[in-house]
This record gives structure tokens, C-alpha cells and sequence, in this order.
């Protein structure tokens, strides 16, 4: 009895062993191409490095005090937060309409879905593309389509005036990531157990009641993951935004990832752009702690 | 009346769809026009006349089938390299018990949400440090960043759902662990690796950000940064070119499109999203 026990400790300390041997490899490069950069990053931003020939000085808290002082992040927080709300508002209110229909009866549904489903996949480059010629101000189609159903009379400049700029950018982040929502949305759709639904018609709801006392219930706890992990990911957008409009016209769309890029390579101020990447990551920090507390706590 | 209104829901639906798809069939249509015919006011719907010159254009007259080399070589490097160890450690993760488990799946859910921007510097100055830049080879190290975490995630999710019985019984049947991993854990978890290889996949093969800072020259850059010079660099915009590079950019994801999307649905339940 007591061998066997011993042998069974024996067993699981090799057990132990093992599994930390099998995750090795996976701590080797996660420390060499994240927590190593991540530390460096820290450490850089108490620098004042030049880009081109990566010489710098330590310069203590500069970087910190021009990031406080200056306005430079500040405007782009508020830009940041302006795309990150607007968009995200189109992507919930779209996605949740959308995965609404697509849960219904619909003929081909398989291929409206995936038809929905694909601008998710592309690349953004290839939406980016796409869009800045639908955009074109001679050429567009978006203009040329307008005038002819009679909205508008005169073409729109899209992309290189304000706030129009901003309004082609949240539209195009909300067409690329809406998907996002409809597929998460319509696989919690398909759990709904149908006989809530009946009870409610028998209680003589009608389907607008129905929604927002059966649905919008059930729907909670997936929509509240999904703007958690929206959020951030459109918080830190960086292709999106930087190949439609470059943060143009002028700053008016350079969000804080653009801000970050700008610094470091065009404006040649790597330890001020490090300095500025902290700044966005302890304001994300927030919402990556909530959603990790969140999946903790359902693991 | 009920016919009507199924009719009625059906075309305003339909309605949507397309309108969402209509960027994509535009992409499409303005690829196959002449290029006389774009720049026509108001612009033609559909195509007069059907022409491939683009396409045999990009691929004889521009670097474009370099890029996509650059791209397969790239993307499937990653997906591999990343598929590998992610498969091995999400094992470990979830069928051993040893300390700092927890907080180590916890680190990797929290670099899953790392903005780039925040690593890209420090990355840049390893890579000119390790003589890397402009390789693909530090291309594929910078994708780990954002590849790995979210394979492990992933995959520990689909380990999750293989049953522990069916382990158990190869151990007691005699097997080694790492015997019962691969002959009774991986063919369990093959749908879920297919779906994290193609998530993987198309990750890499539409990031631009790292491609952007890490390389410069034709002869290593990837799709995304190579089809973006041929805007710049062009003295004036050819969009029917461009139309077509973006097509033939997208024929990867078409492919997994047509054959594979049960596996991508699938990785949206298992990995992003739970609640």
C-alpha cells in the first residue's frame, strides 16, 4: 500500500516534469519575442533614442512628463475613443440585426452567411484597397451611386476632409468587423432553447417582446465578451486606419497606435513613441483585465 | 399573406447581404474592366467589355508573384512553427499539473490582447541587432508574437474537449504519456489543429504592420506591404491592376472559403468568444 503510493507520487512528480519539459520550448520563444520586447519597450521609454542611427541617451522621466504635458497624446486618446465607440456601436447594432436574420429562415442561408462572414477573412489591405476606390472622389462608386438615387449633387471629398474622414473610417472598421459579432452572435442564437419562445407567445408576446425579453437576456453574458474583446481590438487598429487615411487630414484620425508609428519612424523619437506605447497599454490595461477575470473565472 | 411576407423578409435580408458583399463583386467587376472604362462618368455597373489583361499584367510586369511567394513562404512557416509548439503546449497546459500553470495560460491570454505597436519597436531594434532585418526569417519571428498566443489559446480550448477517459485508457493499455498523445490525443484534436492552422494562416497572410517596419526591399516583402508600394509608387493609380492584385490576393482565403469554413466557424466557438 504504501509502495503503491510512493510509486504514484513518483509517478506524477515525473508526470510534472514532463509537462513543464512539454511547455519549455513555448517559454523559450514567448520570453525572446514578447516578455524580452515588452521589458525593453519599459525600459526604452526613459530613453531619448534618435531612429536612424539607434544612439540615445537616458533622459529619466522626459518622455513621460512631454506625454503628460503635451497634447499630442491626449488628442489622439480622444480620436482613439471616438473611432473605438463609433465604430464598435455599428459592429454591435449591425452584427446583432444581421445574426437576427441570418438565424431565420432565409433562402441560401449558407451562402449569405458566408458572403457576410468574408470581409472578416480579407485582408485589410484588400479592403483598404477596395474602399479607397469606392471612395475615389471622381470615380467612386459611393459618389456616383448617391448622386444617382439623388441624395447628394455634388461628389463628397471621402477621405481628405473632416469629418468625413472620420465617418469613412468608423464605416469601413465597422463593415471589416462586424462579421465578428454576427458569427459569435448566431452561434449563442442557436443555444436559445426554443420553448422559451413558446412560453412567451403563449403569454402573448409578440416579437419585439419577444426580443427584448427572451433574446436580449440570453444574448448578455456573449455580447459583454464580445464589446470587451471589440474594444480592445479596435482600440489598438493600427492597418485600418493608417492605410485609409495615414491619420490625415492632418492629425484628425491619428489614432494612438498611428501616434506610436508616427514617433518612432517618421518623426524619428523611438523612446518618446516607447514612452507613448506605454501610455496606450496601461489605458488598455483596464480592459484587458476585466476580460481576463472574466475568462478565468468561466475556465 | 404569409407567402408575402416570407417574400418580403427574404429580399430585404437579401438586400443587406449583397449590400455588404457589394465592395468585394466591385473589387471583381472593376478588375475585368479596361481601363478606359473606369474612369468613364457616370461609371458603367457592369463591365462592356470582359478583359484579363490586368491579371496577365501583375503577373508578368510586377513583382507581384514575388510578394506571393514571400507570402506562402511566410504565412506557412508561421502556421507551422507556431502550430507545432502551441499543439505540445497547449498538452501541457491542460493534462499536467505543475506550478505557475495558471498564470502562465493567464500571460498568454494577456499577450493575445498586446497591442503590436507596443513590441514593434523593441523587435525592430533585435532584429537589426540580430542582423535579421529584411529576412523573412524575422517576419516569421515578429508573427509569433501575435501567432502564438492566439494558437495556444486556441488549442488549449480543443484540448479541452478531448475526453481525459480516452487518455487514461492508452496509459492504463501500457502507453507513455507522449505514446497516448500522439496516437490517441492528436487524431482527437485534428480538426481543431486544421482550424487553428488556417486561423494561423490567414493571420499571417493579412498582417502588414510588422512587415511594414521590419522589411524593405521587393525581394522579401509580403503581399500586403508589396501590393501597398504598387499604389504608392505607381505615377498614376491603375485601380483595375490593383482590383486584380487584390483578387488574386484573396484566392488563399476563396479556397479555404469554398472548402473549409466549417473549420473557421468552429474556431470562432472554441477560441475568441465564450459566454
Amino acid at each position: 500500500m504504501a509502495t503503491a503510493a510512493h510509486a504514484g507520487h513518483r509517478l506524477e512528480r515525473r508526470y510534472a516534469r514532463l509537462g513543464v519539459f512539454l511547455i519549455a520550448p513555448t517559454i523559450v520563444v514567448f520570453s525572446l519575442v514578447i516578455v524580452y520586447p515588452l521589458l525593453a519597450a519599459i525600459y526604452l521609454s526613459f530613453f531619448s533614442v534618435y531612429t536612424p542611427t539607434l544612439e540615445g541617451e537616458f533622459t529619466g522621466a522626459d518622455n513621460y512628463i512631454r506625454l503628460l504635458t503635451n497634447a499630442a497624446f491626449w488628442n489622439s486618446l480622444i480620436t482613439t475613443l471616438i473611432w473605438t465607440v463609433g465604430t464598435l456601436s455599428l459592429q454591435i447594432v449591425f452584427g446583432v440585426g444581421m445574426a437576427l436574420l441570418l438565424h431565420q429562415n432565409l433562402w441560401f442561408r449558407s451562402l449569405a452567411r458566408s458572403l457576410v462572414l468574408f470581409p472578416y477573412f480579407v485582408s485589410t489591405v484588400v479592403a483598404v484597397l477596395v474602399w479607397r476606390w469606392l471612395f475615389n472622389d471622381l470615380y467612386g462608386a459611393i459618389n456616383h451611386g448617391l448622386m444617382q438615387l439623388g441624395i447628394m449633387d455634388m461628389p463628397l471629398d471621402w477621405l481628405g476632409t473632416m469629418p468625413n474622414a472620420m465617418i469613412g473610417v468608423i464605416l469601413v472598421g465597422a463593415w471589416k468587423y462586424f462579421p465578428f459579432v454576427v458569427i459569435a452572435v448566431l452561434a449563442r442564437l442557436q443555444t436559445i432553447p426554443e420553448h422559451l419562445y413558446e412560453a412567451a407567445k403563449i403569454d402573448g408576446a409578440g416579437p419585439i417582446a419577444r426580443f427584448f425579453d427572451v433574446t436580449l437576456p440570453q444574448l448578455r453574458s456573449v455580447l459583454v465578451v464580445i464589446i470587451l474583446l471589440r474594444a480592445i481590438w479596435d482600440f489598438k487598429e493600427f492597418d485600418l486606419i493608417y492605410l485609409l487615411t495615414g491619420g490625415g487630414p492632418v492629425t484628425s484620425t491619428q489614432t494612438l497606435s498611428l501616434l506610436v508609428y508616427q514617433e518612432a519612424f517618421a518623426l524619428n523619437e523611438m523612446g518618446q513613441a516607447a514612452a507613448y506605447s506605454i501610455g496606450m497599454m496601461l489605458v488598455m490595461l483596464v480592459f484587458m483585465l476585466v476580460y481576463i477575470r472574466r475568462t478565468a473565472r468561466e475556465a | 399573406m404569409r407567402i408575402l411576407r416570407k417574400l418580403g423578409f427574404n429580399l430585404f435580408t437579401w438586400i443587406l447581404v449583397l449590400l455588404v458583399a457589394f465592395p468585394l463583386v466591385w473589387m471583381i467587376l472593376t478588375s475585368l474592366k479596361p481601363q478606359t472604362e473606369l474612369f468613364r462618368i457616370p461609371p458603367t455597373w457592369l463591365p462592356e467589355t470582359v478583359t484579363f489583361e490586368h491579371y496577365w499584367r501583375l503577373l508578368t510586369e510586377t513583382p507581384f508573384l514575388i510578394y506571393f511567394r514571400n507570402s506562402v513562404v511566410l504565412a506557412t512557416t508561421t502556421t507551422v512553427f507556431v502550430v507545432v509548439l502551441g499543439a505540445i503546449g497547449a498538452y501541457s497546459l491542460v493534462r499536467f499539473a505543475y506550478r505557475g500553470r495558471e498564470t502562465l495560460a493567464t500571460l498568454v491570454l494577456f499577450t493575445y490582447l498586446l497591442p503590436s505597436v507596443v513590441l514593434i519597436i523593441p523587435l525592430y531594434l533585435m532584429m537589426v541587432e540580430l542582423g535579421l532585418s529584411n529576412t523573412l526569417a524575422s517576419l516569421v519571428l515578429a508573427h509569433t508574437t501575435f501567432a502564438l498566443p492566439y494558437a495556444l489559446w486556441l488549442l488549449r480550448s480543443f484540448m479541452e474537449g478531448v475526453p481525459e477517459d480516452l487518455e487514461s485508457a492508452a496509459l492504463v493499455d501500457g502507453a507513455s504519456r507522449m505514446g497516448a498523445f500522439r496516437d490517441v490525443i492528436l487524431p482527437q484534436l485534428l480538426p481543431g489543429i486544421i482550424s487553428t492552422a488556417l486561423f494561423t494562416f490567414i493571420l499571417s497572410w493579412n498582417e502588414y504592420l510588422y512587415a511594414l517596419v521590419l522589411v524593405n526591399s521587393d525581394a522579401v516583402r509580403p503581399l500586403t506591404t508589396g501590393v501597398m508600394t504598387m499604389l504608392i509608387s505607381a505615377f498614376n493609380i491603375e485601380w483595375s491592376l490593383l482590383m486584380a492584385a487584390s483578387v488574386m490576393m484573396s484566392l488563399p482565403l476563396i479556397v479555404v472559403f469554398a472548402f473549409l469554413q466549417s473549420y473557421l466557424t468552429r474556431g470562432f466557438g472554441a477560441g475568441a468568444v465564450k459566454g
